[in-house]
């Protein structure tokens, strides 16, 4: 049941953010022309610490024209013919949609797990401990009256839930035969 | 059960009835034969299925296929052994069998030959099938494509987790500094990936946000590096300790590399959960918190083990492999071929390291198979582009210059000292592995990993170059020097008055001196922790480790040799290449080779390795310096001690894995490393028709063997089969809730007829689940062709006989404890069956 509710949960987080894709900030766009350059010094220009450019323009005009020439050109005292050859451009595409969604699916991922092992840390031996006594005592009862009739108490939908806790219990079982070989007995992963 | 004494196997006749039907294989006395010949009777085309397995055999045995005769010999065993025991299930198909049977039990050694075996009878049916209607021949068509279609979706699958895991992490790692307030996705370069604002690469933009600035504290003097450094270290334990807890609450099995039991369990072995759901997702994320902890650890180990979750998850939609582990291990071997492929950008070398490390049984089929899974995994990864530079790895690098013949020297020099940190390596883990196997360290594993990381975190802050994150760390020893490099590393004398002169080689300036002295400190501490990191209860990879490490080294003399070019350029060893030569050492080379020759020496890996490393910087002019120092990092390493650290891994934790790459001379004989030993208990045996179900069961109470040899007579002790534990017991249990009137005094029969006459509660058939054709040797046969016997024909156990008569069994086990106890080792640490 937690994996599907997991899967729900996602897959309700993803279309929520896949429709509003289109809303990411200007300051992240998902493409740039980025120049890389010397210190204008190189070319006895105005000095200058900046070695990088980077523009938000399409393919075709990332050089250093379209990109270094319109910052810089002042500093450059028409020595733009020596400088920009030393300059190297690279168009770069990035898909922030993705990032976005993959960040936020961890986060949740994380934090669902986290939330499930407090509740196993905590909650569940209490729980457990409740059920526990519950059939035995239920045990005694039957053990008192062996032809007793249906119990009322019983839930409403049984198999389900019965299922679920019965695979959790078994799971429960592996990880706890798992403990027993890495941490008390250390026969693997050591 | 029987006792065989050493007198009585002395006085034993050859039975002039036994007919010898292969060299060492069934003998039968001429009862049995003739039911084995009845049993062959109805399958028709017995000669031309027979050949044609030959070829198949021939084709599919384990690797490593020598041309001797005794080999050959071995091969027509284990032909034969097929064909009988495909032909003893023939008549019936498997699903009359009960379920369960055929499957093995947690931390048992599987049978190979068995598996194979079903395997091809499965597909004999549905060939025969296929012409009898349009939805048989459908199936046929899926089954036969099955195979691929699973690499496929294991291949697809692989590359999205790639993907997920090095986006996290990318994210995580720089939560530890800063975080961007507008869009908390982004890490830092992201954050700052379209602002024109900064001046130089690797600043930090306005929308960035230190947790110093964040708190309001812009200055940057000493409050400023005291809050970075208190968060820095809290986070470091946040992110450890959240996945010391996630493992150990949810998948223990987690923890660690995985390539270890990566190794053991396709070598036949099986560990339940291991490669489970759970363990996916927690090693996923685990693997990011852990790697973003700053830990000295990686994620490309672990994430060989998380593909081969995913292979192992996506064979039980085939039940084709799903049902059969020995078919399973194919698509687990293209799995992991798949894992290293996203984890390097290698896919070549994901195949290659899958043969040379990692698997046991590589016929040519998994080859192509493995090929195909990687392409796949790495097209996929590369679709989604985790780290925004078109490429599948972090730190891939172009290089265009040319080596020259004197480099091959300090290539050289690089690959002894990878060899000899790879031995440090290895045997310092090893020792404090296993002192934390054995001493009170082992009860607090989540302290360990809390106290580690703080160590880690609060030793790692000061210097620049452990603060930062190992593949970024890698990324900038790999690259060379450009015209706009400010950082420390890069801070040569350089001149550059004429816009028209090249980036020359320079004298190195103050800021290299002292990132040597940072890198010196900074390679001291990674050895160290690495050596108390690996082994930790939270995911930890061993690859990225290994590569700073050696590209520290390597960077530190590419300077020098650099240093050296630019003071003395008219050496005659450089050829005149450094005198006008553009950039004629870079260090950023030697980094790289540096990596693979540590790396090299703490794996052993070679062929595999280098061609990971050239994909890496997508250039093969540089193998023959790669090979070099791989080849010179594996000589020294060897001559220090015979194992890499996974197989020293294994033989700390004791799996029974049989090393089917080293040579065994021995001189004993299959006599004395039976079981029973001489003057020892009998073997526990069942005859094939005078038992009764409660004598079985009272041998199933009073004994934890797992399987059983199956006799004609105690008098006569002549061998007829094999019969697994959890069959019987399965079989036993299904007999008594379906057939009617079994009851304990009722006979079990192994054979297809009683020859007893049919008074009494009727009697118990267990043919099906009898072994006709288990592979049997003689007393004399010698140790060493047991040993390749188990290795390349993956057996679980073998019957000894003397004249026919059964003598006692080797397993597995008891040829590794022999092993063992030849290499002057604790025999008893070998633990599982």
């Amino acid at each position: 049941m937690n994996s599907s509710c997991i899967i729900v949960s996602f897959s309700v987080l993803i279309i929520w953010l896949s429709s509003n894709v289109h809303k990411v900030l200007g300051q992240y766009s998902d493409i740039r022309c980025k120049c890389v350059c010397p210190s204008t010094e190189v070319v006895n220009g105005s000095k200058t610490e900046r070695n990088l450019y980077i523009g938000n323009v399409p393919p075709d005009e990332c050089n250093c024209d379209g990109v270094v020439l319109s910052q810089i050109g002042y500093d450059l005292k028409n020595k733009e013919r020596e400088f920009c050859p030393r300059c190297e451009c690279h168009y770069e595409s990035r898909n922030t949609t993705t990032i976005r969604v993959v960040v936020i699916i961890i986060i949740w991922a994380v934090s669902l797990l986290v939330v499930y092992m407090l509740f196993l840390m905590c909650l569940d031996p209490l729980l457990n401990k409740k059920r526990s006594t519950y059939e035995e005592y239920r045990d005694e009862v039957t053990m008192e009256e062996p032809v007793s009739p249906v119990t009322p108490h019983q839930s409403p939908t049984p198999t389900v839930f019965n299922r679920v806790g019965q695979q959790q219990d078994k799971w429960k079982r592996q990880v706890q035969e798992q403990r027993r070989h890495i941490y008390d007995r250390h026969t693997m992963l050591n | 059960m029987l006792k065989v004494s050493s007198k009585d196997m002395e006085i034993m006749e050859t039975d002039s009835l036994i007919k010898r039907r292969t060299s060492h294989n069934v003998k039968m006395s001429s009862t049995e034969q003739t039911i084995y010949q009845s049993v062959n009777g109805p399958e028709g085309p017995l000669k031309t299925s027979d050949s044609l397995e030959n070829t198949e055999s021939t084709k599919k045995r384990p690797r490593y296929v020598s041309s001797d005769d005794e080999m050959i010999d071995i091969t027509g065993t284990g032909t034969t052994s097929e064909a009988n025991l495909s032909q003893s299930h023939a008549g019936s198909e498997m699903d009359e069998l009960p379920p369960g049977i055929g499957q093995y039990d947690d931390f048992h050694t599987i049978d190979w030959q068995r598996d194979i075996a079903r395997d091809r009878m499965r597909h004999r049916y549905i060939i025969k099938k296929r012409t009898e209607g349009i939805w048989d021949f459908v199936r046929g068509i899926h089954d036969a494509w099955s195979g691929w279609l699973c690499v496929l979706l294991v291949g697809v699958a692989a590359g999205a987790v790639a993907g997920v895991i090095d986006i996290g992490t990318q994210w995580m790692k720089d939560l530890k500094e800063g975080v961007c307030p507008q869009a908390f996705w982004l890490n830092q370069e992201q954050c700052c990936w379209s602002s024109n604002d900064t001046f130089n690469e690797g600043d930090h933009c306005a929308q960035w946000y230190t947790w110093a600035e964040l708190f309001g504290h812009f200055r940057d003097d000493a409050w400023a590096f005291i809050i970075s450094y208190i968060l820095y270290v809290m986070w470091s334990l946040v992110f450890a300790g959240l996945a010391v807890l996630l493992v150990r609450t949810f998948a223990p099995y987690a923890c660690g590399s995985g390539i270890p039991e990566i190794k053991t369990i396709l070598s036949g072995f099986i560990i339940r959960g291991y490669l489970g759901k759970w363990t996916l997702v927690i090693k996923s994320i685990g693997m990011i918190l852990a790697v973003s902890s700053g830990l000295s650890l990686g994620k490309e180990g672990p994430l060989v083990h998380v593909s081969c979750c995913i292979g192992n998850i996506f064979s039980y939609l085939f039940p084709k492999y799903g049902k059969n582990e020995a078919k399973k291990r194919e698509i687990l071997s293209a799995a992991s071929a798949a894992g290293v492929s996203v984890a390097f950008g290698a896919p070549i070398g994901g195949v290659l390291f899958s043969l040379e490390e990692v698997s046991y049984y590589f016929p040519l089929k998994t080859l192509w198979r493995s090929f195909f899974c990687a392409l796949v995994a790495a097209f996929i990864l590369r679709s989604i582009n985790p780290f925004g530079n078109d490429h599948l790895v972090m730190f891939y690098m172009e290089y265009s210059r040319n080596w020259i013949f004197v480099e091959l020297i300090p290539f050289i020099i690089l690959g002894i000292l990878g060899g000899l940190i790879g031995t440090i390596f290895i045997k310092g883990n090893i020792m404090w592995c296993n002192y934390r196997k054995q001493s009170l360290l082992g009860k607090y594993p989540i302290t360990e990993v809390l106290v580690i990381s703080l160590i880690t975190a609060i030793i790692s802050f000061p210097n620049i170059y452990t603060r930062m994150n190992s593949s970024d760390l890698i990324k900038l020893l790999f690259s060379q020097c450009g015209v706009a490099d400010i950082s420390p590393l890069c801070d040569y004398n350089r001149n550059f008055t004429n816009v028209n002169s090249r980036i020359e080689i320079a004298e190195a300036g103050a800021g290299v001196h002292r990132s040597l002295g940072l890198l010196t400190l900074a390679l001291i501490f990674k050895l160290c922790i690495t050596i108390f990191t690996f082994g930790i209860k939270v995911p930890t990879g061993l690859f990225i480790p290994s590569l700073v490490m050696g590209a520290i080294m390597g960077r530190m003399i590419g300077i020098g040799m650099e240093q050296l070019a630019y003071h003395y350029p008219y050496l005659w060893v450089f050829q005149g290449a450094c005198s006008t030569g553009e950039n004629c050492l870079s260090p950023g080379l030697y980094a790289m080779v540096g990596a693979a020759a540590c790396l090299g020496g703490v794996t052993r890996m070679t062929v595999s390795l280098v061609v990971i490393m050239f994909e890496l910087t997508g250039s093969v002019k540089y193998i023959v310096p790669l090979m070099a120092a791989v080849m010179a990092s594996k000589w020294v390493g060897d001559a220090f001690g015979r194992r890499g650290i996974y197989d020293a891994h294994i033989n700390l934790n004791g799996y029974p894995y049989m090393d089917s790459k080293e040579e065994y001379i021995y001189t004993a004989l299959a006599a004395d490393i039976m079981t029973p030993r001489r003057n020892e208990s009998p073997l526990c045996v069942i005859t094939q028709e005078t038992m009764t179900v409660d004598d079985i069961e009272n041998i199933l109470k009073s004994t934890d063997h797992n399987g059983f040899p199956v006799i004609v007579s105690q008098e006569s002790q002549y061998l007829v089969g094999f019969v697994l534990r959890k069959d019987l017991t399965l079989a036993l249990a299904n007999a008594k809730k379906t057939q009617e009137g079994v009851v304990g005094e009722s006979h079990i029969l192994f054979t297809a007829h009683s020859s007893q006459s049919s008074l009494g509660p009727p009697a118990v058939k267990l043919r099906k689940i009898l072994d006709m054709a288990p592979i049997t040797i003689t007393d004399q046969t010698p140790v060493e062709t047991v040993i390749d016997m188990f290795c390349k024909l993956g057996l679980r156990q073998v019957l000894v006989i003397h004249n026919g008569r059964l003598l006692g069994i080797i397993t597995k086990k008891d040829v590794l404890r022999h092993i063992k106890q030849l290499g002057n080792e604790d025999p008893e640490s070998v633990l599982f069956n």
